[in-house]
């Protein structure tokens, strides 16, 4: 079972992505792959606010900034796994070369990675953000970034089992597979 | 207490108004009024995200004075741009307003009676 939950910054999408990871995974090993590199004080934050959420809950917690697939390495096999989220994701292996990666290289491994992933698991549900609707037009890399991201979240939506935007933290599905 | 979100000239004030003509109701306009005044008006308050911009620039507590202006105001009508569907900004400022504003609309909406979402004018009960 693959969830894809996608929501815009401050929109509940990984509250809502742990409750849904917490019905799937019942009695399972639950990992959390966390793709955040942490730089400066406001990352810590970030990272301390999301761990503080995910307190008691059983997750074990796998650090994986790229190279997605690796994770399955270090964890159970058929076990739960919440991925957050797509957008680190595709910036740490767009940029973490100079100058970066074209975005239909990264889009490419991101989606064979994440279905390697995927078949390893019995449960993944995956975070990715909205970074679509703003109407600004940013220099030429944000845009390629932009373009790499919404290629992600379009072939990663067809090869969900669900996909569910989270709106002020109320999920509204938009693809159910029946 | 009624949420109503979307993004920017979809139309939300139009729609509150159109929805209930008869209830008519006190529009303030990027404000809150203090908790005793307007009592027993249906107060809609539009652009709550340029308040919540407002209030985090001058140094205040967003959070806590929208809890006590919905207290006082328990059957208002709140209506906000969703502001958080973009690339991060760097401006440190812009960052906090974003994910201030969008976690203060998302306990909004578990307390709302209703949340409307408008898109093109028109409104979807999400709640």
């Amino acid at each position: 079972m693959m969830v894809l939950v996608v929501g815009g910054s401050g929109s509940g999408k990984s509250a809502y992505a742990e409750q849904c990871l917490a019905r799937l995974s019942a009695g399972r090993k639950k990992y959390y792959l966390a793709t955040m590199q942490v730089f400066d004080r406001e990352g810590r934050e970030k990272v301390e606010r999301h761990r503080k959420l995910r307190a008691g809950k059983g997750f074990l917690t796998i650090e994986q900034p790229a190279s997605i697939c690796r994770a399955l390495e270090k964890m159970e096999a058929g076990s739960a796994a919440l991925l957050e989220c797509m957008s680190n994701l595709t910036a740490n292996e767009m940029f973490s070369e100079d100058p970066p990666r074209h975005w239909e290289a990264v889009t490419d491994q991101i989606v064979r990675e994440t279905g390697l992933l995927n078949r390893g698991l019995e449960s993944l549900v995956i975070v990715t953000n909205n970074v679509f609707e703003d109407g600004i037009l940013y220099d030429d890399t944000t845009m390629e970034y932009r373009k790499a991201l919404g290629s992600v979240n379009e072939r990663l939506a067809a090869m969900a089992d669900r996909v569910v935007e989270v709106v002020v933290g109320i999920p509204l599905i938009v693809k159910e597979r029946n | 207490m009624k949420l109503v979100i979307g993004g920017y000239a979809q139309g939300k004030l139009e729609f509150v108004q159109r929805e209930d003509p008869a209830r008519g109701g006190i529009v303030l306009d990027g404000k809150l009024c203090g908790i005793h005044e307007l009592r027993g008006e249906t107060v809609i308050v539009d652009h709550l995200h340029v308040w919540v911009r407002e209030c985090l620039a001058g140094g205040g507590c967003p959070e806590e004075e929208i809890a006590a202006f919905v207290e006082g105001h328990p059957d208002c009508i709140l209506i906000s741009d969703e502001i958080g569907n973009g690339i991060v900004p760097v401006d440190p400022f812009e960052r906090e307003y974003r994910e201030r504003t969008g976690r203060i609309l998302v306990e909004l909406a578990g307390q709302a009676e209703e949340v409307v979402r408008v898109i093109c004018g028109i409104g979807q009960k999400i709640k």
